[in-house]
C-alpha cells in the first residue's frame, strides 16, 4: 500500500473526535460548545456534564505477559480516573500566545489552533485522553524516533549500539526536547486550571497517583544482572536503552522535562495527522535533526588496544603494532611522544601523549573512532525519502555493517 | 560492552534548519491624556495593525498607563526584557523603535571583540593537547 493512498485527514478526525462516540462532534467544535455552555450558564458543573458525560470504558487490552512480570506501559493510563480539570474559560482561537506560537514555528495552516492547544495539555493536567496530549505524543515520539534513528543508521552505519543509544538520546531525549520546547518560547503555567491561557504548557508538578509511564516498551521482570548485554535493551528498554520503571516505582513528581518533551512529540504527531508525513519529516529535520552534536565525543572506551586487536583479527588485517614516530623532551618535565599504530605497512592512526602508554592509548582510540565513525556522506538518501510514487527505482542500498567488535 | 555511550544533549543553532524569532511579546503602554503620548496614540491607531500583521510571531499587548510616559517593552525567549521610552516621538520614530525591539535577541548589549563564535573545535587545533585554555586537558 502506498503512503500516498492513506487518508490522513480521516485519521486525524477520528483522533480529534472521541474515539468511542462517533456521533459526537470533533474536539475543536466540542470545545466551543463547552465554552458556550459554560459562558451562558455560568456554571462549571454544566460544562462538566457536557465534557464528562461518558466515562471512558476500561480498555480491552489483553496483557498476556502480566504473570511473567512483563507489562505494557500504557495500560494504567486507560483506567477511569475522576476528571481533574474543567473546560478552559478562554478559547484557543482567542489566545494571542497560541497564535504567535503557531506563526513563530511556521506550522502548516492545516494545523488548527485547537489541536495546538491540545498538545500543550499534559495528562497530569487533564486525565481525559480526549483532551490531553498523550495519544499525540505517543504518535509523534515514534515519528521523531523513526526519522532520527534512520538518519543515524544511514549516516554512521558502524556506530556501536551503546553509542547509537547515546546519540538518539542526544537528539531526542527528554533533556533535548525540553531545550527545544523552551527555545520555541513556550512557558509553563504555574498550575493547570481552567483560567490558564491556552498558550501555556499545563502540567501538574506533583501528583498523588503515580504517573503513567511515557515510553512504550516492556518493563523488565528479571534481575538486573541480565542487563549486561546490549541486545536485550532493544527488546526491553526504551528508545535510549534505559530501563522502563515498573508499576510501583514510577515517580510521583513530574519534571518539566517530561512535560516539555511530550509537548514537542505531540506537536510532531499533530503535524503528521493534519498535514501528512512529509511536513512532519521536514519539521523534525528543521527543529531536531539540525541541532549540533559532536558524535565523536560520545565514545567512552574501556580497553581500546584490545578492541583494536580484535577488530584487526576480524577484518583480516595484520596484528596492530604501536611504533614511536617522534618524541621530544624525554628527560624534561613535559615530554611529548607521538605514537602511530601500524597494521603491516599501513598506518591506522596516531596519537600523542606525555608518556608512551598514554600516546599508544590515544592512538588506539583515534583508530577505533576512525573505524566506528565511517560515514558514506551526510547527504545519503534515506529510506523515508523514497515515499511517494515513481521513486522505487532510484533507491540505492545503504551500507549495513556486520556489527560490533566485542559485545 | 567495551565502548560506552556518554549522554549529552544537542545544542540548538537558531537559523540552521529553522529560525525562531527571539522577540516573543511586545507591550505598548500609552496615556490618553499626556502630551508625550501623542505620537504613541497616533501610532496605535494607524500603524500598529499593519505592524502586527507583518509580524504574526509576536504577541502584542496594548495597555493604558495613565499619567506616565509611553513605553514599548519587548519580552524575549531567553527570559530577558527590554523597554524603550518613546515620549514625544513621532509615529515613524516609534515604528523604528518597535522594529529595533523586534529584531533584538534579548541579550545584553556587549562590545563584540571576536566577530566569529563557533561551536566547532578550532581547525588549527590547540597548541598543546594537554593544556586547554579553560583547564581540564584533553579527554580520550
Amino acid at each position: 500500500m502506498s503512503i500516498k493512498g492513506l487518508r490522513l485527514e480521516r485519521w486525524s478526525g477520528q483522533l480529534l473526535a472521541a474515539p468511542r462516540h462517533r456521533s459526537r462532534a470533533p474536539c475543536c467544535i466540542r470545545q466551543q460548545q463547552q465554552y458556550l455552555a459554560s459562558s451562558t450558564t455560568r456554571s462549571i458543573s454544566a460544562s462538566h456534564a457536557v465534557r464528562y458525560s461518558a466515562v471512558p470504558k476500561q480498555d480491552e487490552f489483553v496483557d498476556e505477559d502480566a504473570e511473567d512480570g512483563l507489562e505494557l506501559p500504557l495500560e494504567e493510563e486507560h483506567q477511569p480516573k475522576p476528571p481533574t480539570s474543567t473546560a478552559p474559560t478562554k478559547l484557543p482561537t482567542e489566545s494571542t500566545k497560541l497564535a504567535a506560537l503557531h506563526a513563530r514555528l511556521g506550522l502548516p495552516k492545516k494545523l488548527p489552533l485547537q489541536t495546538l492547544a491540545r498538545t500543550l495539555i499534559d495528562p497530569s493536567a487533564d486525565s481525559n485522553p480526549d483532551f490531553n496530549n498523550a495519544q499525540l505524543s505517543q504518535l509523534g515520539g515514534s515519528i521523531i524516533s523513526y526519522h532520527i534513528s534512520e538518519w543515524l543508521l544511514v549516516t554512521y552505519p558502524r556506530l556501536p549500539m551503546s553509542v547509537l543509544f547515546a546519540a538518539s538520546y542526544a537528539y531526542h531525549g527528554p533533556q533535548t526536547l525540553q531545550l527545544v520546547g523552551r527555545e520555541w518560547g513556550v512557558d509553563c503555567a504555574a498550575a493547570p486550571g481552567p483560567e490558564v491561557d491556552p498558550g501555556f504548557l499545563q502540567f501538574e508538578r506533583t501528583t498523588q497517583t503515580p504517573m503513567a509511564r511515557r515510553s512504550i516498551g516492556l518493563a523488565r521482570g528479571d534481575k538486573d544482572y541480565y542487563r549486561r548485554g546490549m541486545s536485550s535493551r532493544v527488546v526491553y528498554d526504551d528508545d535510549f536503552g534505559d530501563t522502563i520503571p515498573k508499576k510501583g516505582e514510577s515517580a510521583k513528581i513530574l519534571s518539566p522535562e517530561h512535560a516539555y518533551s511530550s509537548f514537542v512529540k505531540a506537536l510532531v504527531g499533530s503535524i503528521y495527522l493534519h498535514s501528512g508525513s512529509k511536513p512532519a519529516k521536514a519539521f523534525v529535520k528543521q527543529h531536531i535533526l539540525s541541532r549540533h552534536l559532536q558524535i565523536n565525543r560520545l565514545f567512552q572506551f574501556k580497553d581500546p588496544e584490545r578492541e583494536l586487536a580484535r577488530l584487526c583479527a576480524r577484518e583480516g588485517f595484520e596484528h596492530p603494532v604501536a611504533r614511536l614516530l617522534s618524541e621530544t623532551g624525554r628527560h624534561s618535565r613535559t615530554p611529548v611522544f607521538l605514537v602511530g599504530i601500524f597494521s603491516g605497512k599501513d598506518k591506522l592512526g596516531e596519537g600523542s601523549g606525555a608518556s608512551q602508554p598514554e600516546a599508544r592509548t590515544r592512538a588506539a582510540v583515534q583508530t577505533l573512532k576512525a573505524w566506528y565513525l565511517y560515514s558514506p556522506g551526510k547527504d545519503v538518501s534515506l529510506p523515508s525519502d523514497m515515499e511517494g510514487e515513481g521513486k522505487e527505482g532510484e533507491w540505492e542500498p545503504v551500507h549495513i555493517d556486520i556489527g560490533e567488535i566485542i559485545h | 560492552m567495551v565502548v560506552q555511550g556518554i549522554k549529552v544533549a544537542t545544542t540548538g543553532r537558531n537559523g540552521v534548519g529553522a529560525f525562531i524569532l527571539q522577540c516573543k511579546r511586545l507591550e505598548f503602554f500609552y496615556c490618553d491624556w499626556a502630551g508625550s503620548s501623542k505620537g504613541m496614540n497616533t501610532f496605535l491607531r494607524t500603524n500598529l495593525q499593519k505592524f502586527a500583521k507583518a509580524n504574526p510571531a509576536i504577541e502584542i499587548l496594548v495597555s493604558p498607563r495613565p499619567a506616565r510616559h509611553p513605553v514599548i517593552r519587548g519580552h524575549y525567549i531567553n527570559g530577558r526584557e527590554k523597554a524603550i521610552c518613546v515620549k514625544n516621538m513621532k509615529e515613524a520614530q516609534i515604528l523604528q523603535k518597535a522594529e529595533l525591539l523586534r529584531d533584538a535577541n534579548g541579550e545584553k548589549l556587549r562590545r563584540v571583540v571576536k566577530p566569529v563564535k563557533s561551536v566547532n573545535d578550532s581547525v588549527r587545533g590547540i597548541w598543546s593537547p594537554y593544556h586547554k585554555p579553560g583547564g581540564g586537558g584533553m579527554h580520550v
